[in-house]
């Protein structure tokens, strides 16, 4: 069965309140305040001179676990909101692998689910890693961008991008950090740019990412009664207070610390808040916790995760 | 608990009604078009069109013209049903004055 051998993020020590970006995304003071007041986005953490390849290092330097087993990393995936993360001919996830010794992995991207590919990308890596019968294989798995174009500064009337990174080291098997189950929900019909889908994607929101949770959560042959803790993505509280009156899940247990202090940091904030969530002693050994995101691109996605720690 | 308290303290009907006005008298502003006809029945997603962001700029806006302060920490999807459920929240919610 899947597990996470180990976790790391990093977070660039710039933060920018919402409030500054207002100008650059041609918001109006009314828009900010909705954003800060029911939303809870505060500031958002920007790296300012740095590059992607310095976000992910800062990711890849925390895991220790890497250390002497570089030759077993047969794959490196970086999971992607948006399609195009730096300018050609750019490509700051080779160098990361000259850097760290990776060289006999196999590199790719992992794309199309948007905010939620950051779950694909763990549940590929296993499964790739399951196929080749390799006891001590190993995926390294890459999420987080630059905020360097309009696109990827914010979700419009949703949440604002914030820059960072995680990395994860997936192994076939393992006691810690187990991959029980994975449901992953596509709606092709949201690829469209019309106000009405707009719209009904906004209605279905909260409904569809509370039934990707229950799906996963069913899939692991269990209730929520059984769920210790919520690692979201940090879209925004608002989204999530509804998933939990949805779900009759205690918003408590959701870890949103990060939505106000970092913003949505693209496919990483499932492990920025696995981070946080240990820091405060919310992962008990051997209970199963979930991380859940919705992405929304061309289609949009809703999908979760069972975990045991 | 994040489920409200089902036995909601009663409203005063005065003072729902006045939100109610207060909601209708502002949804030309929030929505940047003419409506007319539109009563405490009347849905704000399907009938209006109403975005759940154009929802919140609704009640910030009812704040400052009202001179209220309105707790949101409870607002919820089903709030933004009508004009008349969103009313019951804000008459529900109002902040004592500082």
């Amino acid at each position: 069965m899947t597990a996470l051998l180990a976790v790391a993020d990093h977070l660039p020590p710039g933060r920018v309140p919402i409030e500054e970006l207002a100008g650059e995304f041609g918001l109006t003071s009314m828009q900010v305040k909705i954003f800060r007041r029911y939303h809870k986005l505060g500031e958002v953490a920007r790296d300012p001179g740095g590059s992607l390849l310095d976000l992910l290092r800062g990711a890849v330097a925390g895991l220790d676990a890497l250390r002497g087993r570089e030759q077993h990393v047969r794959y490196v995936l970086h999971a992607r909101t948006f399609p195009t993360v730096v300018p050609y001919p750019h490509n700051p996830v080779r160098e990361l692998c000259r850097e760290f010794g990776l060289d006999r992995a196999t590199v790719f991207a992992v794309g199309h689910h948007a905010c939620a590919s950051g779950l694909l990308a763990i549940d590929v890596a296993g499964r790739l890693l399951a196929a080749d019968d390799d006891p001590d294989g190993l995926a390294l798995v890459l999420a987080g961008e630059k905020a360097f174009t309009p696109e990827a500064g914010m979700v419009p009337d949703t949440s604002f991008f914030g820059e960072g990174a995680s990395a994860c080291l997936v192994a076939p098997a393992g006691d810690r950090d187990r991959v029980l189950s994975y449901a992953a929900d596509l709606r092709g019909e949201f690829d469209s740019d019309a106000e009405e889908q707009a719209l009904e994607f906004q209605r279905i929101y909260s409904d569809a990412l509370a039934e990707a949770i229950l799906a996963a959560v069913g899939r692991a042959g269990l209730t929520m009664d059984a769920i210790g803790v919520i690692l979201p993505h940090n879209v925004n509280n608002v989204a999530w207070h509804q998933v939990c009156r949805t779900l009759g899940y205690p918003r408590e247990r959701v870890v949103l610390d990060n939505v106000a202090t970092a913003g949505h940091v693209f496919c990483a904030d499932n492990l920025v808040n696995y981070r946080t969530a240990r820091e405060r002693g919310l992962l008990r050994p051997g209970e199963p916790y979930v991380m859940a995101a919705a992405g929304a691109g061309r289609g949009a996605t809703f999908s979760a995760m069972v975990l045991q720690h | 608990m994040t489920e409200r308290d089902t036995a909601l303290p009663a409203i005063d009907p005065a003072l729902r009604e006045r939100m109610v006005e207060g909601i209708c008298a502002l949804l030309p502003h929030v929505l940047k078009r003419e409506v007319t006809g539109a009563t405490a029945d009347t849905t704000l997603m399907e009938a209006l069109g109403m975005s759940s962001t154009s929802g919140l700029e609704l009640i910030l806006e009812l704040e400052e013209r009202l001179d209220l302060e309105i707790s949101v920490e409870e607002l919820g999807r089903d709030d933004f049903g009508t004009v008349g459920t969103l009313a019951d929240y804000v008459a529900g919610n109002l902040l004592p004055e500082a």
